[in-house]
């Protein structure tokens, strides 16, 4: 669809944009309005819309009645200095899902799970996330995270301390908000702290660290690196940081610092190798200069931890891939040499090189940085997302359906439940309906309504189900 | 209930089918005119279907009057009608298909309660139209008060039902609808009914309430806005300016 005549014309991206949003959108099928009529009759026939006004206008009579109730609470202890009362009971509602009996949180769909405490705290677990509810009593709840991420709001209380177990981290919890996800697969943790204060506890030599609003804590226990990134921090500001450090041990870091983001290339900063009493399984790296607040009883002070600032920081491709800068990515390896990149890049810069490959069409290439990823850092979460790209790379070179198909099969083996589970079924789906036809994929069309009944491809697939 | 419910759909879609299908059964139900019955009042009342015309040529004049009079047929032939067109436009105007199917519903409620107020028969389109802007404009402002009140919620992901768009496309509609997130709510919808609804400018004027000279100048701005942004965006610009999306 273009510009309608008298009008001022669109940009070009804007014309293909729109024209993609409105196709993108099908019809109705006759199941779907049928389905909607149900749905429309049963709810006229309830007159439930009338009732829910009802049920609305009471809350709202409710609250206001709370409210007033509140105030007259509150006057009342202020003119007569009452001692403030126990902190009502914690209770808390779930959406998305259940609590088992041992306090397990499952998921029902595929939206992820929200806890919404009665006091104003929430807590939500992205889709895929497993978690617990450990404890509820007096003194706060206990959640724990297995594997996956989840949003937290907590709001301020002096009664109560919350604790998040993330994998073998404990976050103690003041009033603030943060995500934090832990994948047991590479054992990699982060939190994200947006606002307030954390104490994070765990196997990280040097005992808690306490976060501030706007910094990143990414521990590593495989490679045995934590990281601590002030994301609001400029450089200038790190470098005023040095004046304050009471433990240097390495004056070159000063330097290091400076350059962390500044020179393309630079390979000066080594890594430095873990501090001598710290285990080896004990991640004890820093990266940048970072306030570590000590718990009570020892002093402040700020740690400048020894330069770790490696090839991956230097070459800062994530940046360049967010900021859609492919060619940029794709420059800097013909000049290193794909195959010294292929040996040498880390997971995270391979996964980012195939990519920005994918991105300009350079299958070659993505395919052979996604087998790298695959060949040098096999356990990594990474490669499992490897294999299913590698389906979608192959799905774009002449004849590669069947590849495709044994690369989607490969991750469904590997991930039955990964984030791309449902695209890599709903593929092979389409696929297999392509090249055996709809016979022969009948019964992976059944499979995929099985797992996924609201899934991008269910629509195909109950067309293909009813194909005799 | 379900009885009910199916005696009302079938007068919706069966139509010449049902004329086969002659034998009656029925209990403590009476029957509209057209032979269909209408959901029972009460819970133990069941029905079953009868023979019945076809209501698919009926004009929209006489659609509106079925509507007023509460005839369970004119609900199941407007919801047939309209819905389609209804659902489409709130997908497009959402970018999640789930959320267009409650619009829908939603829409489809008020027609249905407040058909009464339908002063000119003949205009059911634009009647269910209004309602189908007004919910939307609702929801989107809805929306954003949500985003603002919100804390650090997961990103939306573009739900478009069962399409199979590849996972580039449905980056780019991602990006295009929270590109969209940032116009008003009025700017949006002028733009989604003009563009993608191929509305011209004074049908959009008339249905959403508002002078073709207002309907210009956000058709205008939201386009300007939408065009800057995306210059803005080196991922989408870059990502656009392949051979694939046509530029």
């Amino acid at each position: 669809m273009t510009t309608p005549p008298g009008e001022p014309p669109d940009s070009r991206a804007l014309v293909s944009l729109t024209e993609l949003g409105r196709t993108a959108v099908d019809q109705p099928t006759p199941t779907d309005l049928d389905r909607g009529l149900d749905t429309l009759l049963a709810r006229i026939a309830a007159g439930k819309a009338h009732r829910r006004g009802l049920v609305h206008w009471s809350l709202v009579g409710v609250t206001a009645a709370l409210a007033i109730l509140a105030g007259l609470h509150f006057a009342y202890r202020s003119m007569w200095r009452l001692p403030a009362a126990e902190p009502p009971a914690l209770a808390y509602q779930i959406e998305g899902g259940s609590v088992l009996e041992s306090g397990y949180l499952r998921e029902s769909g595929h939206g992820g799970i929200k806890l919404l405490f009665n006091e104003g705290s929430k807590f939500a677990l992205t889709p895929g996330t497993r978690g617990w509810v450990r404890a509820i009593d007096k003194d706060g709840p206990r959640v724990a995270i297995e594997r996956g991420t989840a949003s937290c709001r907590v709001t301020p209380s002096r009664e109560r301390r919350w604790l998040v177990e993330v994998g073998p981290f404990l976050v103690t919890v003041k009033g603030t908000v943060f995500t934090v996800s832990w994948d047991p697969l590479s054992e990699q943790f982060e939190l994200r702290l947006k606002r307030g204060r954390v104490v994070v506890s765990g196997p990280v030599s040097g005992g808690d660290i306490a976060l501030l609003a706007g910094q990143r804590l990414h521990v590593s226990l495989s490679k045995a690196e934590t990281v601590i990134t002030d994301e609001n921090v400029a450089n200038v500001e790190n470098v005023e940081n040095v004046e304050n450090v009471e433990n240097v041990e390495n004056v070159e870091n000063v330097e290091n610092v400076e350059n962390v983001d500044g020179v393309a290339g630079d390979t000066s900063g080594a890594l430095a190798p873990p501090p001598q009493d710290s285990p080896a399984a004990q991640p004890s790296v820093e990266r940048e200069p970072v306030e570590r607040e000590r718990p009570a009883g020892r002093s402040r002070s700020t740690v400048l931890a020894p330069s770790t600032t490696t090839k991956a920081d230097v070459r800062d491709w994530s940046e360049a891939l967010a900021g859609g800068h492919w060619d940029r990515i794709l420059e800097d390896v013909k000049r290193a040499g794909l195959q010294a990149t292929l040996d040498t890049a880390s997971s995270e810069d391979l996964f980012v090189l195939a990519t920005a490959a994918r991105y300009r069409r350079r299958t070659e290439w993505a395919r052979a940085a996604l087998l790298a990823e695959r060949r040098r850092f096999p356990d990594s979460p990474r490669a499992l997302e490897a294999l299913f790209l590698l389906g979608r790379v192959e799905e774009s070179r002449e004849r590669g359906a069947s590849r495709a198909i044994a690369w989607y099969d490969e991750y469904l083996t590997h991930a039955p439940t990964g984030t791309f589970a449902a695209e890599a079924l709903g593929r092979k789906l389409t696929l297999t309906s392509e090249l055996e036809g709809p016979a022969q994929a009948r019964t992976i069309a059944e499979d995929y309504l099985r797992r996924f009944p609201n899934g991008s491809y269910a629509g195909s697939a109950r067309a293909l189900r009813r194909v005799p | 209930m379900l009885e009910g419910n199916a005696a009302a759909k079938a007068g919706g879609r069966a139509g010449g089918k049902m004329n086969q299908s002659p034998r009656v059964t029925t209990t403590a139900v009476q029957l509209e005119p057209y032979g269909y019955a209408m959901p029972p009042r009460r819970a133990h009342a069941s029905l079953s279907l009868v023979g019945a015309r076809d209501h698919r040529d009926v004009s929209d004049g006489d659609l509106s009057r079925g509507l007023i009079a509460g005839e369970g047929w004119a609900i199941a032939e407007t919801w047939r009608r309209f819905a389609p067109m209804v659902l489409t436009m709130a997908q497009r105007s959402l970018g999640s298909k789930s959320e267009a199917e409650d619009i829908g519903q939603e829409v489809f409620y008020r027609v249905f309660r407040k058909a009464k107020a339908l002063r000119e028969p003949d205009s059911l389109r634009s009647f269910v139209y209004s309602f189908a802007v007004r919910a939307l404009k609702s929801e989107l402002r809805r929306r954003k008060m949500r985003a603002w009140l919100s804390f650090d919620a997961p990103e939306a992901l573009v739900d478009v039902g069962s399409r199979t768009l590849d996972v580039e496309s449905r980056d780019l509609l991602r990006k295009f609808h929270s590109l969209l997130d940032r116009l008003t709510a009025r700017d949006r919808i002028v733009f989604v009914l003009r563009r993608m609804e191929s509305m011209t400018v004074e049908e959009i004027a008339s249905t959403m309430d508002l002078s073709l000279s207002t309907v210009k100048r956000s058709m205008a701005h939201s386009s300007n806005r939408l065009s800057r942004w995306i210059d803005a965006d080196p991922g989408l610009a870059g990502f656009l300016d392949t051979e694939r999306w046509g530029l």
